[in-house]
């Protein structure tokens, strides 16, 4: 009787697996059949290369350069404000302080990331916003640049947490050797540390702009969401996500206009995968140091 | 770096790593200190309890709190109890060969593909395709695909960490390998898998994107009835009133971003001490 | 004299590697059968098929058979098999919980015992069999893994005994304990021997000298010797095993 029960639940578990493995397939297979289908109605390299994205007008044009640019802007931004503020504080959560202190800013770290994207657009509409075109001395707050410094703030936490584990990880013989040659804890994290965690903080990187690329709500709410080529990072832009969150709901389905939303979704998967993947491998070949 | 004094040296490059890190985490006090400041003064039990009224500027949010309650519950339901038994599969019974570590590969990337992605896939399947329409079903379906591989990701992680030499004594024992798994690998990992589970359902009550499409309703003049009714929720119900509705009153969209962050951040803070309360009773 | 465990022509793989190549041996009833060689010589791995741990490692493959009175291992349930031949590891590995929690563990799951009474009783036997009830009946329901490593090894062999098998496997049993330690393990070990049978794995020549019955010389996957344990040590007849126990390598 035990067995039977046993080998039962074996079989449920069996299935859960196979449910999970399923819903990849399913996820892979779902966007692609709907991107072929706009591939085979519009060219792939008008879709790509193609300035406008004018769903609804006669001629229609569906290319998506706009946002690819739109998107590429606000995640380097994003970065270049989020890469060296994460990696310092990761450095100075692990190396410099006490045990509690870190605790408390890990745990600070770890609430800035539970916030809701919502709550991070509203802020950066109601508080950001009307500064950055004060500030600047723009037609409006909604910019580019808006969108980077609040995406920023987002990206934080993942690169803190993910660089943290690769700076903790390093063997404390590594240290331990510096230091006994007469090196100063400074020179040691700057010499030793942080070229050992290299990899780890690469992967950590990667992870945030994987993070960044793929929000949404934020990046709605405050970056004006104009799908003109920007020239600089104070313009309007517009994003992959937004477009898809912002015309999803209006298309009917099945019209090239609602297939072209999928192959933005596909474009988008790609990209994140990609960036996903090689994060893994970095990931893998600091673990394996 | 200069040739100088490498003790003056390592003192201000502190100091820079110090202002750095507050430069990163201040943001997080500052934006919670914000809403709570201009949100406090309309929060009361009216407020949590009534319908909105006039166009959402007035009243209260009662059921955009219930239908993220609903969804999240409903969600959390279905997806924690799918993950930890995927995990357990592809962790203790899967043979370690190629096509098991391209799973576990892929499952590890589809938790970060972004949720919008899965928005799109979940209206194309559910809401389209198999014709549930925008309802809770629809949306609570999509946010289980989501989180899934979330779930089991972490799920893993917590089972990886119960030594192997564990499950081998067992099985040495003459013990089989379910009721191994139940009475050794679990209990241990629960803690881990628990953690998990808890930063999930903060995540997914803060999630717009996917629900955007799915769920969502932008008012809706009763409580849901069913699973194939629309609901509002607290995150869109917070995009809403702060993009779509003109003359919104700002005390109002505070109040609304208070009740949500308060909610986060306490299902956080109760993760973050199942953790620490568990990291310091580990027993290995 | 009965073979209580005999093994006919049997070879393991590791991928394409062979590990153990055509090994016959009995182990004879209510003996300690001590198997000495210097690391990859195939020792552990031998002992390991015994009670099939192998088969868990998915590039481990084998041919050839091992009888377990008279009655093929590889044609039993797998778990059975186990419950009648027993294994301790090099390492002690107690289970998170109770002392009490960890010798009841397998008779529980195992269907063997239900009442309360019996368990008391159950813990109890087991604990004075491996020399360890003095020690910790006062704490019995304190967590096993505050004991010292010594005493968790024994607690180890109390879990063993507490499914009552027939063959014990002692896989390097005290190459982590203090001299003291690895005194009282012995002990038990002989103690044990008029109940059960005993197979040990060690990398002390010294300690299979002290226990054992029969010893057995294994390099490179071969058995190079093997003869009681008195003749093997005072006058082996391969120069090989001479060199080994004379410490002239290994």
């Amino acid at each position: 009787m035990r067995k039977i029960i046993d080998t039962m639940i074996e079989k449920v578990i069996f299935l859960c697996g196979m449910l999970s493995v399923i819903f990849v397939i399913l996820i892979f297979s779902f966007l692609f059949i709907e991107s072929f289908a706009f591939f085979r109605g519009f060219n792939i390299i008008k879709f790509i290369a193609g300035r406008y994205w004018y769903p609804d007008s006669e001629p229609v044009s569906f290319g998506i350069f706009s946002l690819l640019v739109g998107s590429f802007l606000v995640t380097l931004g994003a970065c270049l404000i989020a890469v060296p503020l994460s990696v310092m504080t990761a450095l100075y959560i692990s190396e410099v302080v006490s045990k509690n202190v870190r605790d408390i800013l890990k745990s600070l770290v770890e609430l800035m990331a539970a916030i809701p994207s919502v709550v991070i657009g509203f802020i950066g509409m109601i508080v950001l916003v009307p500064c950055v075109r004060k500030l600047f001395n723009i037609p409006t707050g909604l910019t580019a640049f808006s969108g980077s410094v609040m995406l920023a703030f987002m990206a934080i936490p993942t690169i803190v947490t993910i660089s943290e584990d690769a700076i903790r990880s390093v063997p404390r013989q590594y240290k331990e050797g510096a230091l006994a040659l007469g090196a100063t804890k400074w020179q040691t994290i700057r010499r030793i540390v942080l070229k050992t965690a290299r990899p780890g903080i690469i992967a950590a990187v990667m992870l945030g702009i994987g993070r960044v690329i793929g929000e949404t709500m934020t990046v709605m709410m405050v970056t004006g969401n104009s799908s003109r080529i920007p020239h600089s990072i104070f313009e309007p832009v517009r994003t992959m996500t937004a477009v898809i969150a912002a015309e999803i709901g209006e298309t009917v389905s099945g019209s090239m206009h609602y297939k072209a939303l999928f192959s933005i979704g596909l474009v988008l998967f790609l990209i994140t995968f990609i960036i996903n993947f090689a994060a893994e491998l970095f990931l893998g070949k600091n673990k394996n140091k | 770096m200069m040739k100088f004094n490498p003790k003056l040296s390592q003192k201000l490059s502190y100091l820079v790593l110090f202002l750095a890190s507050t430069l990163a985490i201040m943001p997080v006090i500052v934006i919670i200190f914000i809403i709570v400041k201009n949100g406090m003064s309309v929060i009361s039990w009216e407020f949590l309890v009534s319908m909105p009224k006039n166009g959402m500027r007035e009243g209260g949010i009662l059921p955009a709190i219930i239908g993220t309650f609903v969804i999240v519950m409903c969600t959390i339901m279905l997806t924690l109890p799918t993950g930890v038994c995927a995990a357990v599969y592809l962790n203790e019974y899967a043979r370690d060969n190629t096509l098991t570590r391209a799973i576990k590969l892929g499952i590890v990337n589809l938790a970060g593909v972004p949720s919008v992605v899965y928005g799109l896939f979940g209206f194309g399947i559910f809401v389209m395709f198999l014709k549930l329409g925008v309802s809770i079903i629809s949306g609570v379906l999509t946010l289980s695909i989501m989180e899934l591989p979330v779930i089991v990701t972490t799920s893993r992680n917590a089972l990886n960490s119960v030594p192997y030499s564990f499950r081998e004594a067992s099985w040495a024992l003459g013990v089989g390998r379910w009721q191994t798994i139940r009475h050794i690998v679990l209990p241990n990992a629960l803690p881990g898998i628990m953690t998990g589970a808890v930063l999930s359902i903060a995540r997914i009550s803060g999630e717009t994107a996917p629900i955007l499409f799915t769920a969502a309703a932008f008012y809706a003049p009763h409580l849901p009835h069913s699973i194939f009714d629309q609901v509002m929720t607290l995150p869109y119900h917070l995009y809403i009133i702060s993009t779509q509705i003109p003359n919104m009153p700002n005390n109002i969209i505070f109040g609304t971003a208070l009740v949500l962050l308060f909610m986060i951040l306490t299902i956080s803070f109760v993760a973050i001490f199942v953790r620490v309360y568990f990291r310091k009773h580990e027993k290995w | 004299m009965v073979d209580k465990i005999k093994v006919e022509d049997l070879s393991c793989y590791y991928g394409k590697k062979c590990v153990l190549e055509s090994l016959n041996i009995s182990v004879v009833q209510n003996e300690i059968l001590s198997i000495i060689g210097p690391s990859n010589s195939g020792k552990t791995t031998f002992l390991r098929t015994l009670n099939r741990m192998s088969d868990l490692d998915s590039i481990y493959s084998r041919r050839g058979d091992v009888y377990l009175d008279s009655a093929s291992v590889f044609d039993m349930d797998m778990e059975e098999l186990r419950k009648r031949i027993g294994m301790l590891f090099a390492m002690p590995i107690s289970f998170p919980m109770s002392i009490y929690e960890n010798i009841v563990y397998a008779p529980k799951r195992l269907g063997l015992i239900f009442k309360k009474s019996e368990q008391d009783a159950l813990v109890e036997q087991s604990l004075k069999d491996a020399f360890l009830w003095n020690e910790v009946k006062d704490r019995l329901k304190s967590s096993a893994m505050k004991m010292s490593g010594g005493q968790q090894q024994r607690l180890c062999i109390a879990r063993i005994l507490a499914i009552n098998p027939e063959v014990i496997l002692f896989d390097e049993p005290c190459s982590g304990l203090d001299p003291i330690s690895t005194a009282r393990v012995e002990e038990s070990m002989v103690e044990l021997k008029r109940k059960y049978t005993i197979v040990l794995v060690t990398n002390n020549v010294k300690q299979a000298s002290r226990v054992s019955d029969r010893t057995a010389f294994f390099l490179m996957g071969k058995i190079i010797e093997i003869d009681t344990t008195d003749k093997l040590f005072v006058s082996p007849k391969k120069k090989q095993t001479e060199d080994y126990i004379t410490g002239r390598f290994g």
